[in-house]
């Protein structure tokens, strides 16, 4: 269907390699079939020192390790890696999802967190976001600009084609995290943990109705839709709406 | 503040068992002292007695030796030389004929007032015994009753005197022996307060001693309960990650494979819907199995959480405006204020606490309900208040509402897996908050107190966006 087509393009701009640490041969390997479907190049191990080893030698865009590995635990890995200087993103993924445990998992040198179970969705929104992470010029800048769209980050303020958009702080918010990934799927939890700081999944539309809000803001009368939901995974905000 | 002091220490089991001793001790000398009184008296008496029946015998002697007519002369004589008694002889005639003692007026025993001593000090007592002489004349001889009651009062001194050592030793020997006993009890108190308060690793300190008494004993039974509780939690919390990794893998697996028939699917509407029902049914599981997992973490955290301060007013804000569009769009109403509080907290868990709390104000009220959020002072602390004007909940339903799996509504068709109230309570009591369920009237009120909060405003009237640029 056409939004399972738009992020798997989002996805596979470029070929994106992936270390996967896991050491459950069955979830592995659905998740490396979940990944290759979305146009990521995979390489799976199954313990922790062989992930070591690996992540060290190669070059990967991305690295999942699993919190409990066998011979080398994930926490541990990272460590090593992020000592070895080697900077590339790591996504926690664990059955422990624990405030503490996301805590310590993010201070020892991961990126982002993933809590089992999840979707391919979501892993792969996740793993895109953290490969194609903006690099930081773009993070710093202080104008963001998607078609007509701008923000204006000194002032925290808005404007399309012109005209300025009285946004609420929130929305700001909202429109501001969408922007710095522009082109790229965010899901709702990203959104929740990273607009809203909850990390739980509070069972009523907050997200729904925000963005639909902030649509109601920013698509102006004559001007073309910029946010695309993408029905179940989450939302994309196009730097040049087709 | 000293009548606290006196408190505290009157509920110490030493100090009020030294008390009763020392109640006990002096009671009991006081009567010893009375009885030994008593006793004295009536020997001293009978001694009195004796030496003045002897001095009359010995002057009945005397007349039976010299005559009768001689007895004035021996009675001057003696009053004269004093050896220790006083006397007086009447004529028949009603004479004075010898001696110091005033008129006893009756024969046999009496005891005479107001006799001034050998020594001239007024108003003694005697014992007089007076006898009516053959010839019809009267001898009284008497004996100043004051050399007895100094001896009582000598043996009152003494007596006294032991009480009161009596009285001091109880106490220091009880002070001695308890002293160390309180302390060592004091330890036991302190230790149970601090593993209440979530440090599961204090333990008694007990004593290396060959022979270990009833309070080494308290303390090594105690710290088995420690050891026991530590290990029980260990095994709990071992069990939940067990649980959290064994059904979490087969979850996500099962989960994936729903994922891949949905697309598969996608062809057949009706299957695809159905599937995507059975994807809704697994998230409701692994919902409530989320939530019973934070809850087990929650209550069984070791205490060294880390707190830090943390904006009670701005979070509260944060989260409503966040809950605003669902809460309007559903018909209902927001009011939100929120005065910059600073508690100790974690930021994360007080988020929580403000979302459960507005998920449940907005589940379980009618449309039109007005829902007001409020973050205020409380003495010397802040609350955070969630209000409704909806339905409310009875008095008596109130603390079942918190506990785990309890939905008031008893036909459970509401959604939800009735661990949001029990989530708040978990974090309430882990921060050491008070959590109140009330009567908004009408409506239900829950204020979430933190005993201490520190002022942080002034504060803008916007809810807060955090200043530096979002970072990824």
């Amino acid at each position: 269907m056409n939004e399972v087509q738009l992020s798997d393009a989002i996805a596979s701009c470029s070929k994106i390699s992936v270390l996967l640490i896991e050491d459950e041969p069955e979830t592995a390997e659905h998740m490396a079939v979940g990944l290759e479907s979305r146009g990521f190049r995979v390489e799976a191990v199954q313990d922790g020192a062989a992930g070591l080893e690996r992540a060290l030698a190669g070059t990967f865009d991305v690295i999942i390790v699993d919190r409990m590995l066998p011979k080398l635990d994930g926490l541990t890995l990272v460590q090593c890696l992020r000592d070895a200087q080697v900077q590339t993103p790591v996504l926690f993924v664990t059955a422990m999802g624990t405030v503490a445990d996301r805590v310590s998992g993010l201070e020892r040198g991961g990126d982002d967190y993933l809590v089992k179970p999840f979707s391919f969705a979501e892993l792969g929104a996740r793993v895109g976001a953290l490969a194609r992470r903006a690099p930081a010029p773009l993070r710093e800048r202080t104008v963001l600009q998607c078609g007509d769209l701008t923000l204006l980050r000194l002032e925290r303020s808005a404007r399309r084609g012109g005209v300025d958009l009285a946004l609420l702080p929130l929305e700001y918010k909202l429109l501001e995290y969408l922007m710095l990934n522009a082109d790229r799927v965010v899901t709702r939890t990203m959104l929740l943990e990273n607009v809203w700081g909850f990390h739980f999944d509070p069972r009523t539309n907050i997200v729904e109705t925000h963005i639909s809000r902030l649509r109601g803001k920013i698509d102006l009368p004559g001007t073309l839709p910029l946010i695309t939901t993408l029905r179940g995974i989450g939302y994309c905000i196009r730097t040049e709406p087709a | 503040m000293r009548s606290g002091a006196a408190n505290r220490l009157m509920r110490n089991a030493g100090a009020r068992l030294a008390l009763i001793q020392m109640v006990i001790v002096v009671t009991a000398f006081l009567l010893a002292g009375y009885l030994t009184q008593v006793a004295i008296r009536r020997l001293e008496q009978g001694e009195i007695r004796e030496h003045v029946q002897g001095e009359a015998a010995s002057l009945r002697d005397e007349i039976r030796q010299k005559g009768i007519g001689h007895l004035p002369y021996t009675v001057a004589k003696r009053t004269r030389l004093w050896r220790g008694f006083e006397y007086r002889l009447v004529s028949r005639q009603g004479v004075l004929l010898a001696g110091r003692l005033p008129d006893p007026g009756v024969v046999g025993w009496t005891e005479l007032d107001g006799v001034p001593s050998h020594h001239g000090e007024p108003d003694h007592r005697f014992l007089v015994l007076t006898e009516t002489l053959f010839n019809g004349s009267r001898l009284s001889v008497g004996q100043d009753m004051a050399i007895a009651a100094g001896q009582t009062a000598a043996v009152n001194r003494i007596l006294l005197l032991c009480g009161l050592l009596g009285t001091v030793f109880c106490l220091a020997t009880s002070f001695l022996f308890t002293r160390q006993a309180w302390r060592r009890i004091a330890q036991v108190s302190s230790a149970a307060q601090q593993v209440t308060e979530g440090q599961l690793s204090q333990r008694v300190p007990v004593r290396r001693t060959r022979q270990p008494d009833d309070i080494d004993d308290l303390g090594v039974t105690f710290n088995a309960m420690l050891d026991r509780i530590g290990a029980l939690i260990g095994q709990l919390r071992q069990v939940t990650t067990d649980i959290a990794h064994d059904m979490r893998t087969p979850l996500t697996r099962l989960r994936n494979k729903i994922e891949r028939l949905q697309s598969d699917a996608r062809p057949h509407p009706p299957l695809a819907r159905a599937i995507g029902d059975l994807d809704d049914d697994v998230g409701e599981i692994l919902r409530t199995f989320d939530a019973l997992l934070q809850l087990a973490e929650i209550e069984t955290h070791n205490g060294v959480m880390a707190f830090a301060p943390v904006d009670l007013g701005n979070i509260a804000l944060d989260v409503a405006e966040a809950f605003r569009p669902d809460i309007e769009a559903s018909g209902r109403h927001l009011q939100a204020s929120g005065e910059a509080w600073l508690v100790a907290a974690d930021s994360a868990l007080l988020t929580q606490v403000c979302a459960n709390l507005l998920e449940n104000a907005l589940r379980h009220t009618p449309s039109g309900t007005t829902i007001q959020v409020r973050v205020e002072r409380e003495g010397q602390g802040a609350r955070l208040l969630v209000a409704d004007d909806g339905p409310g909940v009875n008095p008596e339903d109130r603390q079942e509402a918190l506990k785990p799996f309890v939905r008031l509504d008893r036909s459970r068709t509401t959604k939800g897996s009735g661990l949001g109230l029990s989530i708040v309570a978990a974090i309430a009591a882990r921060h050491g908050a008070r959590l109140e369920l009330g009567d908004a009237r009408p409506g239900l009120r829950v204020a979430l107190a933190f005993p201490v909060a520190v002022w942080a405003g002034p504060k803008a009237p916007e809810p807060g966006v955090p200043g530096a640029p979002l970072s990824l």
